[in-house]
């Protein structure tokens, strides 16, 4: 599939541990973890980009949102939104 | 009837000539005919056929209104001949009476006396009058009685004397003057009884009822009922909530479709950005941690000034002398507790079967800071050689014993809690009397095993087995089960398993693996001849170390042979790495598939799923190792027990071929268990038990407690080196091996070609 060429830079990244794109309603598209797993990280990241998303649009209406990173002590979460789609990049920290 | 007329007085008529003028003939004295014109009949109101009918002709006129009339009219008033009439006329009223048929000559004609008037004219109203006033004023006279046949009745019903009643007076003759005494006497006892003429039923008369009165009354009949309706009907429902998925046809047109490649080019160098970035530096880290905690953080440094400091040493005097400690065991809950099994040594006993055991013997629980009482004593029927609290529940702890038997302790919170609070000074005063608690359940002869039980574990729950029809499951939670557990347990299965596995499987009686379940966790037992052996499970497979060193490697999963009988499969693998016993086998708590054994002189390091042998194995000492055990909270760092009384701290990050700490002659016999606990995060101990019954509690200093940092990375790291070097070693011997026996068909073959 064509997409697979598209992801395989992020994918060829060190410490990459899941890539998933999932549509505007937080349904997980495509995939390289586990469906429960890519269920439940679409679902509750769409939620926190939506929550994100209003809070930047809230303070200026010009603004949007482009990009997002959380920082956890296991690992990086960094989230592309856009306007049908978003991308969700887990990733290890180096060390 | 006439009326009185007592009113009425006779007048006498005075007859004037003008009258007879005026007046027509054939008339009565007493009446006089007059005409009356329309105008003076308006005026008083006796129009002809209107006031005055034919009815009712009468019409009462007041003599002052004729008088009146007579005055302002004069001559013209149509009363004027009457005048003198109506003068002396002595009432008041002056009756007129219309004369329809013109009897005496006019339309109207005057009453000139009032007996004519009261003749002609008779008012109704005095006469109701009278009426009634007869009636009310008459007092009604009572009339002689008739009768009708109602006093025959009531004298039936009446109940009258038929004799006259009969009077007896008794009295006794004293004399007067004498001292009276008065007494009172409760007529219902039997003893004063007042006398008396109770009625009987006579046979020789009887009444025949002819009649009976008997009263009637309807009753309605009430009949309450109630009904209710359900309002709704009970069903159990639930909702199970599904994240949404999209179908695979959705998913292709999606991925195929123009939008997500245009957004996938979009973001990816966003992506590949922050990627990067996180790869290159790492933004979140602390400088000032990562620097360390200064001298604590090295272990170079402090090497030798600080080790283990003996905390406490308790022991029993009545118990303990004499005995050694078979197996050490900190209470998973309450800390400082701690409980202590003595098992008696005895010489070489070549005749099992006369060992018996005379005094009981127990497991003790200790307590800090109490040295010399043991806190709780648990009565066992025969030495225990090893013993567990339960894992999920603390107030249950399984012993197995010399005996075979496998013996199960209850006891609830109370007890134990109760031994620790007990203070000081209640012990003087109950000169020392400590309490003692018996065991719940045992199992029965015929299961038990024929050797002394070594080791006990509980098997956690993750474990499926099938349950056999010879062993029952029971509840646990309350004591009583455990007498109906008494005597019925049953293995689960047995599994035989070989000692010299390097040539063939045999069938040897010596040991025995029994399980016995009991609902969460199960038992796993084993034992053999004298030594210790420790069994391990990991997944499917059990470990079982021998008492000749070796370790055996078997798949816990049962084969049914052509008996369909259940059997154990066959061990997979041997190793011969320990020259000695192996006393010790204990899974790394932060690494789940790294066990440390240690057996005769040295101690390895295996690493599960390794089938090629232990990937560590540690230099040979010059004592005998006797026991060892993991640190609870730093990943590189044991303890281990040798024969002589010492202890060694063993650091694998620093020193791989020596200890790091040495302890010399921390006891005075060969250490038989160590057993770390942490008590807080600043309270780490080190129980040491030794051989002649005594237990030496340590407190392990901040260096050994404390972990460096990245210690648990490190020691991957070096496990997995190791791990490789081990395969290496393998290959490299493999093909060596093939290199050999090359050699070796060549060397053959030159031989052979020789001649």
């Amino acid at each position: 599939m064509t997409e697979f060429s598209l992801l395989s830079p992020i994918q060829g990244q060190k410490g990459v541990q899941g890539i998933i794109v999932a549509n505007s309603e937080g349904i997980p598209i495509k995939s390289t973890l586990d469906n429960s797993s890519t269920v439940q990280y679409a679902g509750l990241i769409h939620q926190l980009v939506m929550k994100a998303r209003s809070t930047i649009r809230d303070i200026d209406p010009q603004n949007d949102l482009t990009f997002m990173r959380v920082r956890s002590k296991k690992n990086e979460i960094m989230i592309a939104p856009d306007k049908d789609f978003f991308l969700i990049v887990i990733q290890n920290p180096s060390d | 009837m006439k009326p009185k007329s007592s009113f009425y007085q006779i007048t006498s008529l005075f007859f004037f000539p003008q009258l007879f003028l005026n007046a027509p003939e054939d008339h009565p004295d007493d009446i006089y005919p007059i005409v009356l014109t329309t105008a003076t009949q308006e005026l008083f109101e006796c129009c002809i056929d209107e006031d005055v009918t034919d009815q009712s002709p009468y019409k009462l006129l007041k003599k002052d209104d004729i008088i009146q009339d007579i005055k302002t009219r004069a001559a013209v008033s149509d009363f004027h001949p009457v005048k003198q009439f109506v003068l002396d006329y002595p009432e008041d009223e002056i009756l007129l009476v219309f004369d329809v048929d013109f009897t005496y000559g006019q339309s109207f004609y005057l009453v000139l006396t009032p007996e004519a008037k009261a003749r002609i004219y008779n008012p109704p109203q005095p006469e109701i009058i009278e009426v009634l006033e007869d009636d009310v004023s008459k007092t009604p006279e009572p009339k002689p009685w008739i009768s009708l046949g109602s006093e025959l009745e009531v004298d039936q019903e009446s109940v009258k004397e038929t004799r006259e009643k009969l009077c007896y007076k008794f009295y006794l003759k004293r004399r007067p003057g004498l001292p009276v005494c008065f007494s009172d006497r409760n007529s219902t006892e039997a003893e004063c009884r007042s006398v008396e003429c109770p009625s009987y039923q006579d046979s020789r008369f009887s009444i025949k009822r002819m009649q009976r009165d008997c009263g009637m009354q309807a009753v309605p009949r009430l009949q309450s009922s109630t009904t209710q309706t359900q309002r709704a009907f009970q069903r159990n429902i639930f909702t199970q909530y599904e994240p949404r998925e999209l179908s695979k046809k959705e998913k292709e047109r999606i991925l195929s479709s123009e939008n997500l490649r245009k957004f996938l080019n979009s973001v990816t160098p966003r992506v590949l950005h922050a990627l990067q970035q996180t790869h290159i530096m790492n933004v979140f880290t602390d400088d000032f941690k990562a620097l360390g905690i200064g001298a604590e953080a090295s272990d170079r440094l402090v090497m030798v000034s600080e080790g283990l400091k003996l905390q406490w040493t308790f022991t029993d005097e009545k118990r303990a002398m004499g005995n050694k400690i078979s197996s050490v065991s900190w209470h998973p809950t309450i800390h400082g507790l701690i409980a202590v099994a003595f098992i008696k040594k005895q010489e070489e006993q070549l005749d099992k079967s006369t060992a018996y055991i005379n005094s009981p013997a127990f497991i003790v629980f200790y307590g800090f800071p109490d040295q010399s009482n043991p806190r709780l004593l648990l009565e066992c029927p025969d030495d225990i050689f090893a013993f567990e609290f339960c894992p999920s529940n603390p107030n249950v702890i399984v012993g197995g014993c010399r005996n075979g038997k496998v013996l199960l302790f209850h006891s609830t919170i109370q007890h134990i809690t109760v031994a620790c609070l007990l203070s000081h000074q209640d012990f003087d005063k109950k000169e020392n009397k400590t309490p003692v608690m018996r065991y719940c359940a045992v199992s029965s002869i015929e299961s038990s095993h024929k050797s002394p039980v070594t080791d006990v574990q509980w098997l956690p729950k993750t474990f499926e087995q099938d349950v056999d029809q010879k062993t029952m499951m029971t509840p646990y939670s309350i004591p009583k089960t455990f007498k109906h557990l008494d005597r019925t347990w049953k293995p689960l299965f047995r599994v035989l398993s070989c000692l010299g596995c390097i040539t063939e499987l045999m069938i040897c009686v010596f040991a025995h693996v029994f399980v016995m379940p009991l609902k969460e966790y199960t038992i796993l037992y084993n034992l053999t001849e004298i030594r210790k052996t420790h069994t391990y499970i990991y997944k499917q497979f059990y470990v079982h170390f021998l008492q000749e060193g070796e370790i055996v490697y078997t798949d816990w999963k049962l084969e049914e042979d052509e008996f369909e009988r259940k059997f154990s499969a066959k061990p997979l693998l041997c190793f011969r790495t320990h020259a000695w016993f192996v006393n010790t086998m204990q899974r790394s708590p932060f690494f789940k598939d790294i066990l440390l054994t240690t057996g005769g002189w040295n101690f390895a390091i295996w690493k599960e799923g390794v089938m090629g042998g232990p990937i560590f194995v540690g230099p040979s000492s010059e004592q005998e190792y006797s026991a060892a055990c993991w640190s609870l909270s730093r990943p590189a760092v044991f303890f281990i027990g040798r024969n002589d009384g010492s202890i060694e701290v063993w650091n694998l990050l620093l020193n791989t071929s020596e200890s790091t700490h040495f302890h010399e002659h921390i006891a005075s016999t060969r250490i038989t268990c160590i057993k770390p606990c942490i008590a807080s995060s600043k309270q780490h101990y080190l129980a040491v038990a030794d051989n002649l019954g005594m237990l030496r509690v340590f407190s392990v200093p901040k260096t050994l407690r404390s972990p460096v940092k990245n210690e648990d990375l490190n020691m991957q790291i070096f496990f997995d080196r190791e791990h490789d070097r081990l395969k290496d070693y393998l290959e490299w011997e493999e093909q060596w091996a093939k290199q050999r026996k090359e050699a070796g068909e060549s060397k053959k073959q030159v031989v052979s070609s020789g001649f």
